[in-house]
């Protein structure tokens, strides 16, 4: 290296990011060079600037048209399967939820609502919320005189920095969230005005979203259980 | 034709999971990108790869693009690029370059430093034309071709350090004029 000029410390960093923009260093150079643009913003505004100068270039480009498979294999590794089923069929899960599963689920569910005896009493929903594995299994009883949908989680929980959020699906609309799942077992939810006619069509379901919950409004990542609502 | 505003508002949209936006966003871009793989890898499969690589480094880090002055373009294409630049050198040792788009937008430049480089971005072509007609090329086949200092001195029959030297006098003669 005894050819090359010697720089001051700023010519010799300017050029140094200028060597990094284009991939000119070797890995351990480049290493080097990264570990520093972390902590010296300098280096990283003299890396920024170089791009944005090299950029001109860029108009040289010729550009080409992909395949159209290549969005479609890209979308597929992205997101999985392409298909037009609504997202909770998609999933595959909910044809899991058996009657045997459903039966035991309504014992539950009187159970754990203690009900008081008597002919009046309001229609009752159940829904047993079930990964196909069984890795996370809800019970999902919902009481129309007080419109409120209690949840119990008997197994499975949330990954490790990561929350459960509730869905409800009517039919072909979207998914409308019913909230994060409390880490308790058990948590009651008051079911939106616009589902309640329609509940004993309702498909509830759990997705894994980041902490406090899907930030679009639409389940974000994976769905991880679902269940169709039935009259008790 | 989407402007750089629309782009930066499909990123956005993407960073928030929006895949109909990430659908837009590739129809808008791709050819581009395509482009830029496509002229580093020099092979259509391989950059049908590199592409769908690139793509997926933008879903993953939409959030860390923030409007900073960059062009979107910009950040777009440096990731493919790098990501072209990484297959070719697939036999190497792997650094993992994801961290180059971040550093574009972490501490970087203030919005008025960005808007003076990109203005200077537009007479580069005129400044590669000012050096040695070998250098110039040197600087583009690093930029366009993802050419290492071994490969252009290959290219060009001369030492490695000749190289060395030379591109960094380039790069310096380079910065002295765009900034003029």
């Amino acid at each position: 290296m005894s050819e090359v000029t010697p720089y001051t410390p700023r010519e010799d960093d300017s050029l140094l990011a200028a060597e990094y923009v284009l991939r000119l260093l070797d890995p351990a150079e480049e290493a080097r060079v990264a570990a520093r643009l972390a902590r010296e913003p300098a280096l990283a505004a003299a890396v920024a600037a170089w791009t944005a100068r090299l950029s001109g270039l860029d108009a040289e480009v010729i550009e080409a048209t992909p395949r159209a498979a290549v969005k479609v294999d890209l979308e597929r590794r992205l997101f999985g399967l392409p298909q037009r089923a609504p997202f909770w069929q998609r999933a595959g899960l909910w044809q899991a939820v058996s009657l045997a599963s459903l039966a035991v689920a309504g014992f539950l569910a009187v159970q754990s609502l203690q009900l008081p005896e008597g002919p009046a009493r309001a229609p009752l929903f159940v829904s047993e919320i079930a990964a196909e594995d069984q890795s996370l299994r809800l019970l999902a009883v919902y009481d129309s005189a007080a419109a409120e949908l209690r949840v119990t989680r008997t197994a499975g929980d949330a990954a490790e920095g990561r929350v459960l959020q509730l869905w409800a699906i009517a039919g072909d609309a979207p998914p409308v969230s019913l909230g994060v799942l409390p880490s308790d077992a058990t948590t009651a939810v008051i079911l939106p005005d616009a589902l309640r006619a329609g509940v004993a069509d309702l498909v509830l379901a759990v997705s894994d979203e980041p902490p406090g919950g899907s930030p679009t409004g639409l389940p974000t990542g994976a769905v991880l259980a679902v269940g169709q609502v039935n009259a008790l | 034709m989407a402007t750089a505003h629309d782009i930066e508002d499909l990123i956005a949209r993407v960073a928030l999971g929006d895949r109909a936006a990430f659908s837009k966003l590739y129809d808008n871009t791709s050819a581009k990108l395509f482009g830029v793989v496509l002229r580093v890898l020099n092979d259509r499969a391989s950059a049908e790869d590199a592409v769908q690589d690139a793509y997926m480094k933008i879903w993953r880090h939409a959030g860390r693009y923030s409007a900073n002055g960059m062009s979107p373009m910009t950040w777009m294409i440096t990731i493919a690029r790098n990501t072209a630049i990484d297959r070719l050198r697939q036999t190497r040792a792997t650094v993992d370059l994801d961290h180059v788009a971040e550093h574009l937008t972490a501490p970087g430049p203030n919005p008025e430093q960005s808007a003076v480089a990109a203005g200077e971005a537009r007479r580069i072509a005129a400044c590669l034309d000012e050096l040695e007609q070998d250098r110039g090329a040197a600087v583009r086949g690093a930029y366009l071709e993802g050419q290492s200092y071994a490969d252009l001195a290959a290219r060009f029959n001369v030492p490695l350090n000749t190289m060395r030297t030379w591109l960094r006098r380039s790069l310096q003669s380079l910065q002295e004029c765009m900034a003029r």
